[in-house]
């Protein structure tokens, strides 16, 4: 495959996307002088298009189009192995997460939907039931990326020992769980969050 | 003898520990009392956001995990949690919001109370090694876990970024090891007792999740495991729930049980099978647990 060619200019190095993701993450992308550790030990970086030393790479030369267009970000399984080991204390965890969140904010050009949709079912599933749902999760999974008979085979071994839980569990927190969400979103509606 | 409990905490399972790892649940609750160690469920807690909150919405995550602190406040204290992923949320937020105080500010309007972080938030492996102690521990040991050769499985939330969980050394812990040896087992070295077992992509990419778990599965048979230990219900799932499924993909057998801390504990301090949910694995551990005489 021809890759496109990168130019760089002050046209096509856009800097201050580059901030706001130091600023969300509370890292500098400067401090990385490209040793490479993050991706030699990072389980996810074969299932990578850029593995993790060239997204801070590509965010240094300002070039962030082509990590959100990709799958990398969202492969990423917040091991923390990379913010670990790196010798020049770039958190890429947090640049990842912080990433993550630009992109979901813009509902970003991202392919990778599976993660995606089971991130969004995650967090409605809090929302509506105050803790995890295993069985719903899995089960709305599924339908929503047609993979009707995913797992199919591990259902009724899980519930015969008893792991998969057929209703919900009640919480009387559930309100206020709910008034936690809304406050959120009204401050960012307000501009007092990010 | 009700003697009044010396060391209490509030305890913070997790949304796993009520379904998939019931297990889990069960052991720890067994354990805890048989060491006259006091826990308290935390009452109406609710999900810490795991790995999908703070993946795309950070404050999302502290608002939830900060909300749970406060309540456990009011109950003890000290939080106690077991699952290594519920662990790592909570200490984080204990982390950001201590030295960020914008995000505390924005955290305190979430959740319209004061942040305080009076408490403290500990991992049971460290309430075990630590707060109760080995030496207290071998004295509660009954039936000692002779001949058990166990491979301690410690993955990525329990001890990383290193400034954050503070439970061990952040690439070679000994927790596990120590626990192990004082309930008189044998731990074995292996090559893959820090890497990642894929977590919560079992969900939206199973196929990550089972090259991932083989090459741990493979490591520990290498090194002449009987069995896994683990103190974390998704690692947990992902190397038992999963197994058959790897090993029909790799086409090889491991049928290597992988058990909770507290099970394996539990058994050393002479908790019958039944209360450790034993029978709620998806690799039966108790043919090898036979053979070994341990129950």
């Amino acid at each position: 495959m021809k890759k496109k060619k990168m130019v760089l200019s002050s046209k096509t190095m856009d800097v201050d996307f580059v901030r706001k993701v130091e600023e969300l993450s509370g890292t500098s992308v400067r401090r990385c002088f490209q040793c490479g550790k993050c991706s030699a030990g990072c389980p996810m970086a074969t299932f990578m298009e850029h593995p993790p030393n060239r997204i801070v790479r590509l965010l240094q030369l300002g070039q962030w189009q082509r990590i959100l267009a990709g799958r990398s970000i969202w492969y990423c399984v917040s091991c923390e192995t990379c913010s670990t080991r790196c010798p020049n204390k770039v958190d890429l965890a947090a640049i990842m997460d912080a990433l993550r969140k630009l992109s979901w904010d813009q509902n970003g050009p991202s392919k990778e939907s599976y993660v995606q949709l089971a991130n969004r079912l995650f967090l409605e599933n809090i929302r509506s039931y105050g803790r995890q749902y295993e069985m719903r999760l899995a089960a709305v999974f599924n339908v929503k990326s047609g993979q009707f008979l995913k797992d199919m085979m591990l259902g009724p071994k899980l519930f015969s020992k008893g792991k998969l839980k057929v209703f919900h569990q009640t919480n009387r927190n559930i309100a206020e769980i709910d008034r936690i969400f809304q406050r959120i979103e009204q401050m960012r509606k307000n501009g007092e969050a990010q | 003898m009700t003697a009044k409990r010396k060391l209490n905490y509030a305890y913070y399972p997790g949304c796993s520990l009520h379904a998939s790892a019931n297990e889990y649940d069960l052991s720890t609750r067994a354990l805890f009392d048989a060491l006259n160690i006091g826990l308290q469920e935390i009452p109406d807690w609710f999900c810490c956001g795991a790995t999908p909150a703070h993946n795309v919405d950070e404050l999302l995550s502290l608002s939830l995990c900060a909300k749970n602190i406060d309540m456990a406040e009011k109950v003890a204290p000290e939080m106690a949690v077991a699952c290594a992923s519920c662990f790592s949320r909570m200490k984080f937020t204990h982390h950001i919001l201590s030295k960020n105080e914008t995000k505390r500010r924005q955290v305190e309007k979430a959740i319209d109370a004061p942040v305080t972080l009076s408490g403290d938030v500990k991992h049971i492996l460290d309430i075990l090694a630590r707060d109760f102690g080995l030496k207290q521990l071998a004295k509660a040991v009954k039936k000692p876990l002779q001949g058990l050769k166990v491979a301690c499985y410690y993955g990525c939330l329990l001890t990383r970024p290193p400034e954050v969980p503070k439970l061990d050394d952040c690439e070679a812990p000994t927790i596990m090891e120590d626990l192990l040896h004082t309930a008189g087992a044998e731990t074995v070295q292996w090559t893959h007792r820090m890497e990642c077992c894929g977590a919560n992509f079992t969900l939206s990419r199973p196929a990550v999740v089972i090259q991932l778990t083989n090459a741990i599965l493979e490591s520990a048979r290498a090194a002449g495991a009987d069995c896994i230990m683990v103190g974390c219900p998704l690692c947990h799932g992902n190397l038992d729930i999963r197994q058959e499924e790897i090993e029909n993909k790799h086409r090889t057998s491991y049928r290597l049980p992988v058990l909770y801390i507290t099970q394996l504990l539990g058994l050393a301090a002479g908790l019958p099978a039944e209360k450790l949910g034993l029978d709620s694995q998806m690799v039966d551990p108790r043919p090898l647990l036979k053979s070994k005489g341990l129950i």
